[in-house]
């Protein structure tokens, strides 16, 4: 009986001790959950989610303050990775901010721009270049597609339109799932 | 060696003893791994004569031929073009200039669908032969001596490697001599049905053979091979016999070796031949020529010899018009740009051509989405297979064939697994990148998975991913640097306030006598910022401890604090025009102070209010209601710009041109909405932003 | 009809059927061995094995909602059913058959995702079962035709196995097994050597039935091999272990531990090595892994066969490496053409 219960105890304090180091020892710095949600989420700083930027949201998400479906660009699969990675439950994303079908990228009517530099305010990763009363073009490989720049133009010149496939950035189609290999 | 070639014959004939008995023995003529034996059905294109001079009704040019950069075309709609005239070249990187096949009149530079899998168009140039063949003259280049001289030799010339992959050739070749310690020259043509390799061997082996010489003198190679498959004992012949017509000088420096090897699918690939002849893994991290290989297939060295010897830039090519659809098969040097189409009608098919050609061998080639489209310096064959029933796919078995046949080695299966559930990091760390799709894997598989579709799509999923995370990376970096600078430019502002604060105050007590009480109007000024209840628990406290050596202070205190609390409520009515009214000018600058500092202060109120609250509900209403004002702008601006056309377009009333008008609904627009924005400011950033505007305006 | 979307566009046209159809063709030498020695039983118990394996293969299709005809023609479900009839005995009564077939294809395959998905081999799953559930029945083996002096004829033996009524006066045609005797006898403190000296399956003048069953089944394992049907890795892995194992064993001390060929050929050793442990699905896949896998089926076997409490352990041998699998093909993959090592 005392044999019993010294050896519980002696391994009690045994664990205890092997926990205790481990926190020391593999102690995480910084806030971990707002940095592996920053990672999945797709940067586009577009603000859809109510918060100015991708990284106020993950902030936000990592303390609980926030709803798993509101990155629209991300849609569908980043709601499910930031449900998985906040122990949440899923929730079905707002069917009227569908995200595009395919990439976007604002282009800006060159014609009809007045060089008002609001878009360049707007857009989040400055990927609009231009000067006062000069006319603005938008850096095609660093826009995001976050849209913002598009409703704060006074003369409407800024346009979405979809990034076209060429043969270069063509991407082999997967294999068409056949009736007998169901897909899991 | 010597003692290996004495030893193979032995060998291979007990191997194929043994082959008869058990077919997969054939596995042990060869060193690399895996690998499969395919029907050949190369004597179908073969047995029939070479075509030659065949000039089409129209050729097709994409001004992308190769890996790397498009070409820009360099000639006009309605030009007429000579034969070999350069039509398309570019200097804004990796690219091959392209060149008049024949002589004709350009009669469209427009996309038409190319030869690649997704079946999209590419800018073409359309020529219009005229019959001629008229030649623009040629000026034979001296033979290169130096790597650079190649190099420019081969890339003016257009030439790709004509294998297949189509990498611009001079980019392959280094540019130090001495580096390079075995030219292979690849004859092994793998691929059923393609006979263009042989064909090219049995007609032109003098000019491939020169083609080395060129090369290996250029970058001083000590060792030419030359590996050709054993089924092609005609071309074995012919490159032996052709040997004798180089120069002693050459053979002397260079060993010209021909190198029969075993028949087996994909002899052909860089790493299996070089494997196959040297004994040598390419490090899959490096290129081949960092080994001191460097492979070149018989037609491009062929293309070499003619440009260095005749001037003659890449214009035709041996292509092999196969397929079990077709009566009458055959070779033919084809001008670059004819369509699949024409030459498959030229060997008589079989029945009409609803099925989709195929563009290359049966195992790694492309089908095509139009039959229209034209021959590039890579094709190598057109191939008409009419459509079998494919067999629906079942389940994988993990039987492990296709590891078995794989000439990489690879765990296909295990690829498939991981790339059909999308685990893409796993697919890349099982060296998705090694593979060379040859098609080893599908051909084998039982359970008939299109293994090396998914192989591809993988690869270009893990390119996507990679590609969008750098993307998102940039967008984060950028926003991140955005929102820095604006906090830096907002500091910024606020220390220039301070300063320009600090510096008032301090004129101010320079000027008044009564330092103390300038000091004690600031201080003053301070206390009436803090609420009400702190003002009069500071009066009790202060008041009694001070009360001897401070009663003008307190005075003091006691106007200001009245002087202040007037002006803070003239400031709440008009601030301007209600400090006229104050008689003294030093009552008119204090009390303009107190109301700028008011100002600020309910500046900072809003501020240090509403950021923490911000977080959700502020931004979102405040985003929200920009988005909705500037739609309601964007709109109105649009709606202008639609009912002025409409009146243009109707009545002719309006006189101005309409994009002029368009533009002055939208600038009315934007004044308009700039000053509803004014109106409704809060934060002195869009104030600022704001009367930026106006002033544009 | 079209072209499939990406080369390659030819096909050495093998299929999952035919690979299932050699295997099948593979073991009938061994099923005409086994009528010759054991009677006909064998073939009613296939008979109901096939029956039983389409009703339900049948049935748990719909239930799945899969295609039926590429399902049940892909012949994988015959591969299971013969693999379990050969394992239980002849005589053995219908229902052991019927529920060992069941229990492979519902607990076995479907329940798993079907062809493909199984970790476990469904017939030595199977097997288990009826050999846990009814030990009695599926240890007593109808004595080969010359040690029991009758051949079965095949209604005797359908009255046997439906009924479980033995023809009157045919009470001595089932016992034990060879291997079951010398485990019997090793428990009771003999030694192997007087028991195997003092057998009745010990008669040079009787042929040894399971001897030349297992003879068969290596013709068949041969067959398979050179047809590449089957690798070399799993017979030679589990043979090598296998003989290695009672050749030390029986070097060091004979009277306890039986000699190589005892071991090599009686039980089921040679149905195993060349039609259950080659099962594609549940065993490994890369060379090393696959000749790991069949090495320690061998040794498992051994050791179950001397200290465990079954007289043949094949079946939980198997089902033992099948939960190795994913380790072994972890960590015995290949190294990639180019990569010095993975």
């Amino acid at each position: 009986m005392i044999e019993a219960l010294i050896v519980f105890l002696a391994l009690a304090v045994i664990f205890g001790l092997l926990l205790g180091y481990a926190k020391i020892k593999f102690k995480v710095e910084g806030n971990p959950v707002a940095d592996q949600i920053d990672n999945i989420l797709p940067q586009t700083q577009c603000g859809q989610c109510g918060f100015p930027g991708c990284r106020p949201y993950a902030e936000a998400l990592a303390e609980g303050k926030s709803e798993v479906n509101l990155c629209v660009p991300g849609g569908h699969e980043v709601m499910i990775q930031i449900s998985e990675i906040t122990h949440r439950e899923p929730k079905e994303m707002d069917e009227t901010k569908a995200p595009p079908d395919e990439p976007m990228v604002a282009v800006i009517d060159e014609d009809l721009c007045i060089g008002c530099v609001h878009c360049i305010k707007a857009c989040p990763v400055d990927a609009i270049v231009g000067a006062t009363k000069m006319m603005h073009t938008v850096i095609e490989k660093e826009c995001t597609g976050c849209e913002l720049c598009v409703p704060v133009c006074p003369v409407d010149c800024i346009d979405m339109v979809p990034q076209r496939p060429t043969p270069q950035t063509w991407h082999w189609p997967e294999p068409i799932a056949n009736s007998l290999e169901r897909r899991s | 060696m010597n003692a290996l070639v004495e030893r193979k014959p032995l060998k291979h004939r007990l191997i194929a003893w043994l082959g008869k008995l058990y077919p997969m023995a054939k596995r042990w003529l060869y060193h690399f791994h895996g690998g499969v034996f395919p029907k050949y059905h190369k004597s179908l294109s073969n047995r029939h004569p070479l075509l030659e001079d065949y000039i089409p009704d129209l050729l097709t040019l994409p001004v992308q031929q190769h890996l790397g950069v498009a070409t820009e075309p360099l000639v006009q709609v309605g030009d007429r073009v000579l034969k070999y005239q350069r039509i398309a070249d570019t200097n804004k990187g990796l690219s091959a200039p392209i060149h008049a096949p024949t002589s004709g009149y350009v009669t469209a530079i427009e996309p038409r669908i190319l030869p690649h899998p997704s079946g999209l168009p590419g800018l073409c140039i359309l020529i219009e032969p005229d019959g001629e063949d008229q030649a623009q003259p040629l000026t034979p280049a001296k033979s290169p001596a130096t790597p650079q001289a190649l190099k420019k030799l081969v890339h003016e010339a257009g030439i790709v490697g004509m294998g297949g992959a189509g990498f611009p050739t001079f980019a392959k070749i280094p540019d130090q001599r001495g580096c390079i310690e075995h030219l292979i020259i690849n004859g092994a043509e793998c691929e059923p049905f393609i006979t263009c390799d042989d064909q090219l061997m049995q007609h032109k082996a003098q000019a491939i053979w020169r083609g080395a010489e060129i090369v290996a003198q250029s970058l001083g190679i000590p060792r030419v091979l030359c590996g050709i498959e054993d089924n092609k004992s005609q071309a074995i012949e012919a490159m032996n016999d052709a040997l004798s017509g180089l120069s002693t000088a050459s053979h002397e420096q260079t060993s010209f070796e021909v190198h029969p090897v075993a028949t087996v699918y994909p002899m052909g690939g860089q790493e299996q031949l070089t494997q196959e002849l040297l004994h040598l893994e390419i490090p899959s991290d490096k290129h081949a020529i960092e080994v001191g290989v460097l492979m070149m297939n018989v037609a491009t060295l062929a293309a070499i010899a003619e440009a260095a010897d005749e001037g003659k830039p890449l214009i035709s090519r041996y292509v092999t018009v196969s397929g079990m659809g077709l009566e009458h098969p055959f070779n033919a040097n084809v001008l670059l740009g004819t369509s699949f189409q024409a030459l498959a009608e030229k060997a008589s098919p079989k029945t009409a051509l609803t099925y989709p050609l195929i563009q290359g061998g049966p195992m790694m080639g492309i089908s095509m989405h139009s039959n229209n489209v034209p021959v590039i310096k890579t094709t190598n064959c057109v191939l008409a297979n009419p459509p079998e029933a494919v067999e629906p796919a079942m389940p994988c078995i993990r039987c492990g064939e296709c590891m078995d046949a794989c000439p990489i080695q690879l765990l296909p299966q295990q690829l498939y697994w991981h790339s059909r559930s999308h685990e893409y990091d796993k697919v890349k760390d099982l060296s998705v990148f090694d593979c060379i799709e040859c098609g080893c894997c599908s051909f084998v598989c039982p359970s008939h998975i299109p293994l090396v579709q998914y192989y591809r799509h993988a690869k270009s999923e893990i390119v996507r991913i990679e590609k969008e995370d750098a993307a998102a990376e940039l967008a984060k970096q950028r926003h991140e640097f955005k929102q820095a600078r604006i906090e830096k430019a907002e500091k910024a502002k606020k220390a220039r306030l301070q300063a320009k604060k600090d510096a008032v105050k301090k004129q101010a007590a320079g000027k008044k006598p009564a330092t103390g009480a300038a000091a004690a109007k600031a201080r003053a000024a301070a206390a009436a910022k803090k609420a009400a209840a702190a003002k009069t628990t500071n009066q009790s406290e202060t008041s009694p401890s001070e009360k001897p050596a401070q009663t003008a202070r307190e005075k003091a205190m006691a106007a200001a604090k009245a002087r202040a609390q007037k002006a803070k409520n003239q400031a709440d009515n008009a601030p301007n025009t209600d400090s006229a009214t104050t008689s003294t000018a030093e009552d008119k600058r204090k009390a303009a102070m107190a109301a700028a500092k008011k100002r600020a202060k309910t500046r900072q109120k809003t501020e240090t209010g509403a950021s923490p609250l911000k977080a959700s509900d502020n931004a979102q209403s405040e985003s929200d209601d920009k988005r909705q004002r500037a739609m309601n702008a964007a709109k109105q601006a649009s709606k202008k710009g639609e009912s002025s056309v409409s009146q243009e377009a109707g009545t002719k009333a309006d006189t101005t041109a309409p994009t002029q008008d368009k533009r002055k609904a939208a600038m009315e627009a934007a004044k308009k909405r700039a000053k509803a924005r004014q109106m409704q400011q809060t934060t002195p950033d869009q104030t600022e932003s704001d009367q930026a505007s106006d002033t544009e305006d | 009809m079209s072209l499939p979307y990406s080369s390659p566009y030819v096909h050495n046209a093998s299929s999952v059927r035919r690979t299932m159809l050699q295997v099948q063709i593979a073991a009938f030498p061994a099923l005409m061995a086994h009528i010759y020695f054991f009677g006909f039983g064998i073939t009613i118990q296939w008979g109901l094995a096939v029956i039983t394996w389409l009703l339900v293969e049948y049935g748990l299709l719909k239930l799945r909602n899969r295609p039926v005809k590429p399902f049940i023609s892909d012949m994988s479900g015959l591969i299971t059913v013969t693999g379990i009839v050969f394992c239980i005995p002849p005589e053995s009564p219908w229902w052991v058959i019927v529920s060992a077939v069941i229990f492979a294809l519902v607990f076995g395959k479907h329940l798993y995702g079907g062809l493909g998905y199984n970790p476990f081999n469904p017939a030595m799953l199977g097997y288990a079962f009826v050999l846990i559930s009814f030990p009695a029945e599926v240890t007593q083996w109808t004595l080969p035709t010359g040690i029991s002096g009758h051949h079965l004829s095949f209604l005797e033996s359908a009255q046997i196995i439906f009924t479980g009524q033995f023809p009157p006066g045919l009470m001595h045609l089932t016992g034990a097994t060879p291997l079951n005797e010398l485990q019997t006898a090793l428990i009771n403190g003999a030694s192997a050597a007087e028991t195997w000296a003092s057998s009745r399956f010990n008669d040079p003048n009787l042929v040894n039935g399971w001897f030349w069953v297992n003879v068969a089944f290596l013709i068949g394992g041969l067959w398979m091999l050179y047809s590449r049907a089957i690798r070399w890795q799993y017979p030679a892995g589990f043979l090598g272990a296998l003989a290695l194992m009672a050749a030390i064993f029986h070097a060091i001390d004979p009277d306890t531990y039986a000699p190589v060929s005892f071991h090599l050929f009686s039980g089921g050793v040679m149905l195993a090595a060349f039609f259950i442990i080659t099962d594609p699905v549940s065993s490994s896949t890369t060379p090393m892994g696959r000749l790991i896998y069949a090495i320690g089926i061998g040794v498992l076997v051994y050791v179950i066969r001397n200290w465990g409490s079954f007289p043949d352990g094949i079946a939980f041998a198997v089902l033992l490496m099948n939960l190795f699998v994913p380790l072994l093909d972890q960590y015995t993959q290949p190294r990639v053409m180019g990569h010095t090592r993975r």
